[in-house]
């Protein structure tokens, strides 16, 4: 056969060949050559007409006619063994696999429970802690294209300032320079007094200039945004209110725009309310006001916000890139100031945009993608063990596998019975879990560290809801593929003979078990030093020398809102601490603007020391502080180390005098602190102020933040008062239990000024342990995903032991009969649990190694291989493995040779 | 297994019957027989002649011969032909075929004048 009608001949017979591949193997196997032959005789009879195109014709209705036969074919070959035919006898089938999976689970109630219980705890926590994850990490923000907005902070470390917001100077420099930002906008936040109404109120409102609209893309629900004349100097000031303040505090009143608030005491009309998403740049904020920004601001002080949305086409690497080169034109932008290129180099000046929902999530991200690594294990364990017992379960129907396929199920029918049994438990465990998920979420919202940001927003939806189904699903083909890997599974003679007396090919599955707990026993380890690494973090944080006693310590926060005259403030506070300090119980009274590890207000920057006169060039030293009055280094349990406390005359006439830290006085005086003089250059009055004393150092800003160098000023002193005296808190120490004093010291406040709000109160213990709630939250977390590991380990251990202990049992008593004592048996069962736990052991200290450096933010003073946890670990897991081996192998020391030989 | 259970017989089948009513028969044959009896009008191709003849032989329609292969005849061919429940099939379809046609002589509106 040669010539091109032969190649036509044999192009249709190769394609019907490799066609044909589709149809079953065997219908392929008795007629395909038969088909093959046909074929060819056809074509070879066309050929012989002379007629190449129907030659062509013919091979082509040929090959249709085989491609629509084949789905045929498979579904005939399906029938004949039993699978559906059509759609319908499909979804029958399928409801029938489930009904006799449901049927066999609900036989074996126990087994059915203990399986159900175990993924519940494992998938309920991965739901809880998934619904928190994508609340807060997941999630875009609320915003159109959110994605899109950044925040932009400058750096100066080497002024000691790692991070500075923008300052009024920053933003017009930005307003002219960055074409790249399609708008940006700056906010503050400052809480007011809302007056007016039965009490008067502390809101948090937020300070922003009219961009804001435009960076957010939202629009007030009511009303209008700001608009260049609400931000101008002087202008008629006007509010816009958040939604949850419209609706708390004025029933939703539609007729709100145009009527009128007080804020410290500043008549504002309302002209909007924002939408119920709205929630910048937090959901406490109660209104929006216009922010003035100087159109001949200075580079001057950093405290303003500065959030942009990226121009079109600008990813975030360039506008990084654009805004770090811009910065080279400072300089120039401002000429009257200190900026010059010498001063940019010296301090490591930098910028740097990153997204909005980053900077809002800041370090929380570390700690709960932990969390999820976490839970994630529990849920592998809760899965091995459930897998386990679907071991034993696919064991003890071995001959009814055995019948099945001998009368003609095949792998994949018995697989399909497998995994909807596993499946189908899968779901149920979901089904608690979702249940489980939903209340370990409202205990994780109400109790969970309140500055998790975003936690408004979580809740258990559909997103979570899909992602519980899907992990149900998941779990289900997990532990129900595994006895299915084993082929021993399905093959009818081993079923038969392993039934059989002194088999050993029990020994295969023996190691798939054995695999399956060791690797619990891993997962576990690597948990259990988690949790040692965080519980050592948290006794160094305990153990942290804060540099106060909060022992029966109370803090009174006081909001003046407006102050007119800053002496009139000091002595209103004053005046408040002397009867404080009169009521029964109370030991010392004393003022401050700032609590430590709180809430305040600072002071301070760059500041000159009358000693060390420094040439223009250099760069002044920078040091915060804040006011006190007398009595408050007592109340604040604090300890004067060198010098004198604070008198009633400092805060009356007195010349300016000043208290340093022992950090202050070290790095910045040299050690000789006392008699020296130092003054702020941005205080209101520019007189040196004299060192008196020198306390010893106090974790003001957060127990593992480290010390930095701040000084205590008076209140008032000569004609200089500290510039934020809006705030005050009265510290009070107490000689018991302090909270009694609470509504005693509200009284006074209200005699004294009925206007004046009592924001806070709170001891210093609840202060002390708010500041360590991150960790301690993260701690409880991982130790409860702990607990559960362990208990879970703990079972699995006990179970397989027990259940080969129980396969056994005829040995040892032939054993026993031959005359091994009790303890050889114990010696046995024991080291078999050994055997799997060294290697269980091993396997989790090498991923522990591996896994714990992702702590590192978490961790305070512990390295990430600290010995101490590594080495009490695996001793902690060995006890509970001990004893969950050392229950069955006592049981097998007892038995009765006569009676394990009768049972058989 | 009652021959009225398969009835009406699909065409393709009848005609199969009916060219394995002389005698067995291998695929290619059956395929040539039913072509031409039909006047060319209905041709089996090959995926769907081997699927016929494996859902008849299933119904035990029909068998296949093994090793009574013609001598003389390509290695390749295999021959089938009626069981006895194939020669009663065909016969109750002929049958039912017959009382068809003649009903439809019976009416008035087929009478040809």
């Amino acid at each position: 056969m040669s010539g091109p009608e032969a190649r036509t001949t044999r192009w249709i017979s190769n394609a019907y060949r490799a066609l044909a591949r589709a149809l079953p193997r065997s219908y392929r196997d008795t007629y395909l050559r038969e088909s093959l032959h046909d074929l060819n005789a056809l074509l070879e009879r066309e050929r012989a007409g002379g007629n190449a195109g129907r030659e062509l014709w013919v091979g082509l209705r040929a090959l249709a006619d085989l491609l629509q036969r084949i789905p045929r074919e498979w579904l005939a070959r399906g029938a004949a063994l039993g699978r559906p035919t059509t759609m319908g006898e499909g979804f029958m089938n399928a409801l029938n696999e489930i009904r006799l999976a449901a049927r066999a689970l609900s036989r074996r109630f126990g087994f059915t429970t203990v399986a159900v219980l175990t993924l519940a705890l494992g998938i309920g926590a991965n739901v809880a802690i998934f619904a928190v994850v994508d609340a807060v990490l997941i999630r875009p923000l609320n915003y159109p294209e959110s994605q899109r907005i950044v925040t932009i902070m400058h750096h100066a470390p080497g002024l000691d300032l790692p991070d500075l917001e923008n300052s009024e100077g920053m933003l017009r420099f930005y307003w002219q320079n960055a074409p790249f930002l399609s708008s940006l906008a700056g906010y503050d936040t400052r809480d007011a007094n809302l007056t007016g109404g039965d009490r008067p109120a502390r809101v948090q409102t937020v300070r922003v200039t009219p961009q804001i609209f435009d960076v957010l893309r939202t629009q007030p629900a009511l009303g209008r945004p700001f608009n260049e004349a609400d931000a101008a100097e002087g202008a008629a000031p006007v509010a816009i209110l958040t939604h949850a303040e419209w609706v708390d505090r004025f029933g939703s009143d539609p007729g709100i725009l145009g009527k009128t608030i007080a804020l410290d005491g500043v008549t504002t009309e309302i002209v909007g309310v924002m939408p119920d998403h709205f929630s910048f740049p937090d959901p406490d904020a109660a209104a929006l006001l216009p922010m003035h920004v100087d159109p001949n601001g200075e580079f001057g002080t950093f405290g303003i916000g500065g959030v942009a949305r990226l121009g079109p086409g600008i990813t975030l690497a360039q506008a990084q890139q654009r805004i770090q080169e811009l910065q080279a034109r400072l300089p120039s932008f401002f000429p009257n100031d200190e900026v010059t290129p010498e001063f940019m180099k010296s301090s490591g000046w930098a910028v740097s945009v990153e997204p909005l929902r980053k900077r809002m999530v800041g370090d929380v991200a570390s700690a709960l993608w932990i969390i999820l690594g976490t839970v994630g294990f529990v849920l592998l364990i809760a899965c091995a063990n459930v897998a386990n017992l679907f071991l034993v379960r696919a064991e003890s129907r071995q001959k009814e596998l055995a019948i099945r396929s001998a009368m003609g199920a095949g792998r994949a029918r018995l697989a399909s019975l497998f995994l909807s049994e596993s499946v189908l438990l899968g779901l149920g465990g979901g089904a608690v879990g979702v249940a489980l998920a939903w209340a370990g979420v409202r205990l994780l919202v109400s109790f969970g560290p309140h500055d998790l940001p975003r936690l408004n927003e979580v809740g258990v939806d559909g997103r979570v809801l899909l992602f519980a189904a899907a992990l149900s699903v998941l779990a289900g083909f997990a532990f129900g593929a595994l006895p299915l890997l084993r082929r021993s599974a399905f093959g009818v003679a081993t079923a038969l003979r392993d039934q059989g007396r002194g088999s050993t090919s029990g020994r295969e599955r023996h190691r798939t078990r054995n695999v399956l707990v060791a690797g619990q026993i891993a997962l576990a380890l690597v948990l259990v030093v988690g949790s040692g690494l965080m519980v050592r973090s948290f006794q160094h944080l305990r153990s942290v020398d804060a540099g106060f006693d909060p022992t029966d310590v109370l803090t009174v926060g006081l909001s003046l809102g407006d102050v007119e005259s800053l002496p009139a403030a000091a002595r209103f506070y004053q005046r408040a601490a002397d009867q404080a300090a009169a009521l029964p119980g109370v030991k010392s009274v004393g003022v401050t603007t700032a609590i430590p590890l709180g809430t305040g207000n600072w002071n301070g920057g760059s500041f000159h020391i009358e000693s060390k006169p420094r040439a223009d060039d250099q760069l002044p030293p920078v040091a915060m502080y804040k006011a006190v009055g007398p009595g408050y280094f007592e109340a604040m349990g604090m300890t004067l180390e060198k010098g004198r406390t604070v008198k009633r005359s400092d805060i009356e006439d007195g010349v300016p005098v000043a208290w340093v830290n022992e950090t202050f006085a070290r790095t910045l005086l040299d050690g000789d602190a006392l008699g020296q003089h130092i003054r702020w250059s941005n205080g209101a009055d520019s007189s040196w102020a004299e060192v008196v004393g020198v306390v010893k150092d106090v974790r003001e800003f957060g127990l593992t933040q480290p010390v930095r160098a701040v000084a205590y000023l008076p209140l008032v002193t000569g004609g200089w008062g500290f510039p934020h005296l809006n705030v005050g808190f009265l510290v009070v120490k107490a000689d018991r239990d302090p909270s009694a004093l609470v509504q005693p010291i509200r009284d006074i406040i209200r005699r004294l000024d009925p206007n004046v709000p009592v924001t806070t109160t709170s001891t210093m213990g609840e202060v002390v342990s708010r500041s360590m709630r991150q960790t301690s939250f993260t701690l409880v977390l991982l130790g409860i995903a702990t607990l559960v590991a362990l208990f879970l380990g703990a079972i699995g251990l006990f179970g397989v032991v027990s259940y080969v202990v129980s396969q056994r049992t005829r040995e040892i008593g032939v054993r026993v009969a031959l005359g091994a004592r009790p303890d050889d048996i114990r010696t046995m069962v024991l080291r078999q649990g050994v055997g799997v736990y060294v290697t269980g052991a091993l396997v989790g200290l090498a991923g522990a190694f591996a896994l714990t450096r992702l702590m590192g933010t978490l961790l305070f003073q512990v390295s990430a291989t600290d010995p101490v946890s590594f080495v009490l670990a695996p001793t902690v897991l060995l006890a509970v493995a001990a004893f969950a081996t050392w229950l069955p192998a006592r049981r097998a020391a007892r038995v009765d040779p006569m009676e394990a030989l009768r049972a058989e | 297994m009652d021959a009225s259970s398969f009835q009406p017989l699909k065409p393709a089948w009848f005609h199969i019957l009916l060219a394995l009513a002389d005698g067995a028969q291998h695929g290619f044959a059956i395929r040539s027989r039913v072509e031409e009896r039909s006047g060319g009008s209905v041709k089996l191709w090959p995926a769907t002649l081997y699927g016929s003849i494996r859902e008849l032989s299933e119904a035990g329609v029909i068998e296949a011969l093994e090793g009574e292969d013609d001598p003389d005849d390509d290695q390749r061919r295999r021959y089938y032909r009626l069981t006895k429940l194939g020669r009663e099939l065909l016969r109750a379809e002929a049958d039912r075929l017959q009382g068809l046609v003649d009903a439809a002589r019976g009416s008035r509106a087929l009478q040809r004048t």
